[in-house]
């Protein structure tokens, strides 16, 4: 491993001591004077026309100073998908008709938020139900209620992957097996519910500050929705209560805020309740995946026949990525020489699912391993043999993809098998205890260009000074995952500085460098890293030249910036420090500040990821076989993210996704009755708590990833989809019942031990 | 969702409280934790227009004790007040196990027994094991005092015997008998903060090896905690065996009648009743074992 001064050291997070303290600043806690507060009006119909609205009672109420329905906006459609505008099916208030229970239909600004609610009950909406659908078979039979006119078939996007040839690959098997899967919705649930503040100047330009994981798309859509000039918006991030994937889309609320404000010339603010966020927000994609695979006699994997069908709910969303994915994730964690995707998104009448955490990976990645699983205990093979045997390593082509570069998948699989004492304990378990091993694949950003940027993936600006002090200007958005505190890492490390001499703005698409596509895909890190490290190596360029002049240094002289001072690596004395090396380039500069742009977009690296994660995760549980209630008891992985930027980071991605991977497997799901959704609260939407989580352990597998910052890549992610699958083989194992539809409920778990005893 | 608008009072006697309650009739509610209160304002399903608190009444805030007379606890006492007091973990271990898995550490400091009781939830935790003891509370208006066995206290979701201008005071616990036990289990999906998805409540008394008294409450599976009368008899006069318990427990689990909700289904409830009651019988009969003096 390479030696590094300050990253791959347990660096306090930058946030922590303002998030403890409470004295950090979200979106919601700006109070800005004459502040309006606004609220939607949602459907209360899964699928309906809008004949008429009558808001002449809601404009009476004293108190309401605006209020907003299609009819006083301009009626452009949005979506992420720009460069595919086919794609883009949204509008910021229901056109003529609505296509979900909560779909926005009307909005209100008002002088409080008691006013602006009691007004949404004075709205009067008349609609014409039509019939609605509310599952992928219903929705593609003959006949269905079309739900986007464009779209006659309801499928709004399809995906095909193939190589090899998957029917000569299957008939070269000794054992094929398919199986269909079933997955439910889940809730981010980030702490921090949406929220949008605007204010308008003189000009007629505007701020918004939201709680975002996007602030490039949303300034885009949000001038492109209003008819205005992308320069004109600001957007700015402040402190951000999490995403998952949920907030990195334009929203209704951003447009109404931003709209309204513009109409009254008063700041409006929207911050939206639990409720609504359980009620009409984005999810985790229902799914029905179908999987037939191949194998030889000895666990070699021959051939893969993949069908998954999105249920994408009344928009596309971030759908049409999650699509994609599910046919890259199908094929990304072992070789498989044949391969063939079908990938189908389609449109229900139900909230929108979106991007969440693992993108599509959490739900093929169960059907990949829990078939590795079936499929090693009929070949008579040990799970964790079954998977090195056909595990991706570094150098394997995944055909489409791209080269793996970097890739410690085996090792980590043998790591875990051997901290967690596999090998032992698959034998020598009691009744009723169980232990199961999943893996995981992951992207660290993604290369293809949905979004059509027209700037780098990511940039960054670095102003040094005299004072030896530094100033990192990315528009990279730290949402709670860490990378403001990486980043300056990463610059501190290149520039020999200590995180206290660098000060940071981030995510203000007015002062931040364009551009930044956002956090989502386990980008921020690679990307933004890279974008610093190239403006930090231009600075260095400056600082070295002035060193070398300044001591007449022989060419040969390697020079370095570090411990606070630009030296000849093999001659400390020949130099000064990063102040003084400042001053002197500013001074043969005639004053001129010393500055330097850097960027980063991948180049060479195929269509998919600039580098892959891996990830192997074992589960220790305990079923009460008279209860079904599973208690999980320990949790081991081993990872390979690259250079380790920040441990503690890292561990806190890990009991993050642990979380998150137990409440996936065990016992989140909105539970829904047709359209409606009834776990509107934490009540009943059980999210594991503190309370529930295991102990657990982790090994970071020590590899160097060449494409990545340091060596650095992801995290985030890939660590979301192990957790289900290693669950779910531990209560196999443990009870001998095999879920192919998650969660894992302790109904579930007794009615399938029950029909084995009779 | 917007909170109701109400006028709010903080008095410092029960005497004032009273008299507020009786001035303010319709639409007065008071308040001790707030911790059920708040969340069905904020869901619209409360409206109150006047709010007494009571926590700043000193008289209402005790836990007292004495193997004489038993348990009195002053209706603001928290329930991390009950949580900690050495008496009762002593004496009256099922009513800690109900506190125990009741909410979270800051709900326990703010929430209160007698809200639990007053607000007649069908899952409410700490009924089944104070109904098992044979708790009774004390009710007070401005015109009259009076005791209510726990046991007639309920009579359907969110509805109790008590007049609207009453205020509980107290709950009270017999003193712990020789030769007693009881215990209460409970279920839900999560093991941390969660409501139950079906408990059960169970008290005996031993005489020599005979099951001499049973109480059997169950708790989330009826619009009110629910008295097993059927699976009581079942156990009095036995011997505690393992097919006396089993057969009990089946009773239990035929006399609960619990609905298909989010939380669980109806199946899952009632199966679950028989195998919390039988738990419980065991650890109430162990207890009781363990207890001679
Ligand atoms: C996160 C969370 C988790 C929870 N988990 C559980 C759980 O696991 N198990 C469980 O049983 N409950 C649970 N609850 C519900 C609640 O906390 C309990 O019912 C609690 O005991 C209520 O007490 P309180 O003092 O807060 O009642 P309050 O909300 O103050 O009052 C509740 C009702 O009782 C009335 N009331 C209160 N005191 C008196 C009095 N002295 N005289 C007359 N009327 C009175 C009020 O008018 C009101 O109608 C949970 C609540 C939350 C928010």
């Amino acid at each position: 491993m390479k030696e590094f001064s300050i990253v791959g050291k347990d660096v306090p997070r930058t946030d922590a001591e303002a998030k403890a303290r409470g004295s950090a600043l979200y979106t919601d806690d700006i109070r800005l004077p004459g502040t309006l507060h606004g609220r939607i009006l949602r459907s209360p119909i899964a699928h309906g026309i809008i004949k008429n609205i009558d808001t002449s009672k809601a404009l009476k109420l004293p108190g309401v100073k605006c209020v907003l329905t299609a009819e006083d906006t301009p009626k452009v459609k949005y979506g992420n998908w720009r460069l595919f505008p086919e794609t883009q099916d949204e509008y910021p208030l229901a056109v003529d008709k609505v296509r979900f229970i909560g779909d926005e239909v009307a909005a209100v600004a008002a002088i409080d938020r008691d006013t602006a609610e009691e007004a949404l009950d004075l709205i009067e909406v008349e609609y014409e139900e039509l019939p609605a659908v509310f599952d992928v078979a219903s929705s593609i039979a003959q006949g269905a209620p079309v739900i986007h006119e464009y779209c006659p078939s309801n499928i709004s996007v399809n995906r095909k992957i193939k190589y090899g040839d998957i029917e000569k690959g299957f008939a070269e098997s000794d054992y094929v097996r398919e199986d269909t899967f079933k997955f439910q919705a889940i809730s981010h649930a980030y702490l921090e519910p949406c929220s949008a503040l605007a204010q308008v100047d003189l000009d007629g330009r505007i701020t918004l500050w939201t709680s975002t994981q996007t602030p490039y798309i949303v300034q885009c859509l949000l001038a492109s929705t209003l008819g205005m000039r992308e320069n004109d918006i600001r957007i700015i991030k402040p402190y951000v209560g999490g995403g998952f994937g949920g907030k990195m889309e334009l929203r209704t609320w951003e447009f109404c805020a931003a709209l309204m404000a513009k109409k009254t010339g008063r700041p409006v603010k929207f911050t939206l309740d639990r409720q609504e966020e359980f009620l009409a927000g984005r999810r985790r994609h229902p799914m029905t995946i179908r999987s037939k695979v191949g194998f030889k006699k000895d666990g070699t994997l021959v051939s893969k026949d993949l069908r998954i069908q999105l249920d994408g709910g009344a928009y596309n969303a971030m759908g049409p990525t999650a699509t994609f994915l599910c046919g890259n994730f199908g094929a990304m964690l072992y070789r498989y020489p044949n391969y063939r995707f079908l990938g189908e998104h389609i449109y229900t009448n139900k909230p929108p699912a979106s991007a969440m955490r693992g993108f599509g990976a959490p739900q093929s990645l169960y059907a990949s391993e829990v078939q590795m699983n079936i499929a090693a205990e009929e070949l008579g093979i040990d799970p964790v043999d079954i998977r090195l045997k056909n595990a991706q390593v570094s150098g394997d082509k995944i055909p489409d993809v791209a080269t793996i570069s970097s890739c410690g998948f085996s090792e980590s699989i043998q790591a875990v098998a051997e901290m967690s004492g596999w090998r032992e304990k698959r034998k020598s378990l009691k009744p009723g205890q169980g232990i199961g091993i999943g893996c995981y694949s992951f992207i660290s950003g993604g290369v293809f260009n949905w979004f059509n940027t027209q700037y780098p993936f990511s940039a960054a600006e670095v102003r040094v000074f005299s004072d030896g002090t530094a100033h990192l200007l990315t528009m990279a958005s730290d949402i709670g995952q860490g990378s403001d505190t990486a980043l300056k890492q990463i610059l501190a490390e290149e520039l020999g500085l200590r995180m206290e001499d660098i000060r940071l703005t981030t995510a203000d698409t007015a002062m931040t460098p364009q551009g930044d596509l956002g956090t989502w895909g386990s980008r921020v890190t690679l990307m933004a890293g890279n974008a610093v490290i190239d403006a930090a190596r231009k600075i260095k360029q400056q600082l070295f030249g002035a060193v070398s002049a300044r001591f007449n240094l022989n060419v040969i002289h390697d020079i370095e910036c570090k411990n606070g001072r630009v030296q000849a690596t093999a001659r400390h004395d020949y130099g000064m420090s990063f102040g003084d090396a400042v001053a002197m380039v500013q001074k043969a500069n005639r004053g001129e500040p010393l500055v330097a742009r850097g960027s980063y977009t991948p180049r060479g690296k195929g269509l998919v990821t600039p580098a892959f994660g891996f990830g192997a995760q074992i589960a220790e549980i305990e079923v009460d076989k008279e209860t079904g209630l599973v208690k999980v008891k320990n949790m081991w992985t081993a990872h390979d993210c690259g250079t380790v930027i920040n441990p503690r980071s890292v561990e806190g991605q890990l009991a993050g996704s642990i979380q998150m991977g137990l409440g996936y497997a065990l016992s989140e799901q909105m539970i829904m009755d047709g359209g409606k959704t009834l776990s509107l609260d934490f009540a009943d939407y059980k999210m594991p708590t503190a309370m529930d989580m295991p102990p657990s352990e982790v090994v970071h597998v020590d590899t160097f990833e060449p494409e990545g910052p340091m060596g650095a890549k992801e995290t985030g992610e890939g660590l979301a989809s192990p957790t289900a699958p290693a669950i779910s083989e531990a209560v196999y194992h443990a009870t001998g019942y095999r879920c192919k539809d998650l969660p894992i409920t302790p109904e579930k778990i007794l009615n399938a031990t029950r029909d084995k005893a009779e | 969702m917007r909170l109701p608008r109400f006028e709010y009072f903080a008095p410092k006697t029960l005497e004032a409280s009273l008299e507020l309650l009786g001035q303010k009739g319709d639409g007065a509610f008071v308040m001790a934790g707030g911790t059920d209160m708040m969340v069905k304002m904020s869901h619209g399903r409360l409206k109150p227009r006047t709010i007494i608190n009571l926590k700043e009444i000193p008289e209402l805030h005790y836990i007292k004790f004495n193997p004489q007379n038993g348990l009195e606890i002053g209706s603001t006492a928290l329930l991390s007040e009950v949580l900690n007091h050495a008496d009762i973990i002593e004496h009256y271990p099922a009513l800690i196990q109900a506190v125990q898995t009741m909410a979270n550490i800051e709900v326990r400091n703010m929430a209160t027994l007698a809200g639990n009781l007053c607000n007649a939830a069908p899952s409410a935790d700490s009924a089944p094991p104070l109904m098992v003891m044979d708790a009774e509370v004390s009710l007070v208006s401005s015109r009259a005092k009076r005791k209510v066995k726990l046991m007639d206290f309920f009579l359907g979701p969110g509805a109790t015997v008590k007049n609207v201008d009453e205020i509980m005071t107290a709950i009270t616990l017999p003193a712990p008998r020789p030769q007693t036990g009881a215990s209460y289990m409970r279920i839900s999906a999560r093991c941390g903060v969660d409501i139950a998805a079906a408990g059960v409540g169970v008290a005996i008394r031993l005489e020599s090896e005979v099951l001499a008294e049973a109480r059997i409450v169950l708790g989330a599976v009826a619009p009110v905690p629910l008295r097993a009368v059927k699976a009581e008899a079942a156990l009095v006069g036995r011997q505690f065996d393992p097919e006396t318990v089993q057969y009990a427990a089946q009773m239990a689990s035929e006399e609960a009648s619990p609905i298909s909700d989010v939380r669980a289904t109806r199946d899952y409830r009632k199966s679950m009743v028989a195998v919390l009651a039988k738990r419980a019988i065991s650890e109430a009969y162990e207890r009781s074992h363990a207890r001679h003096s």
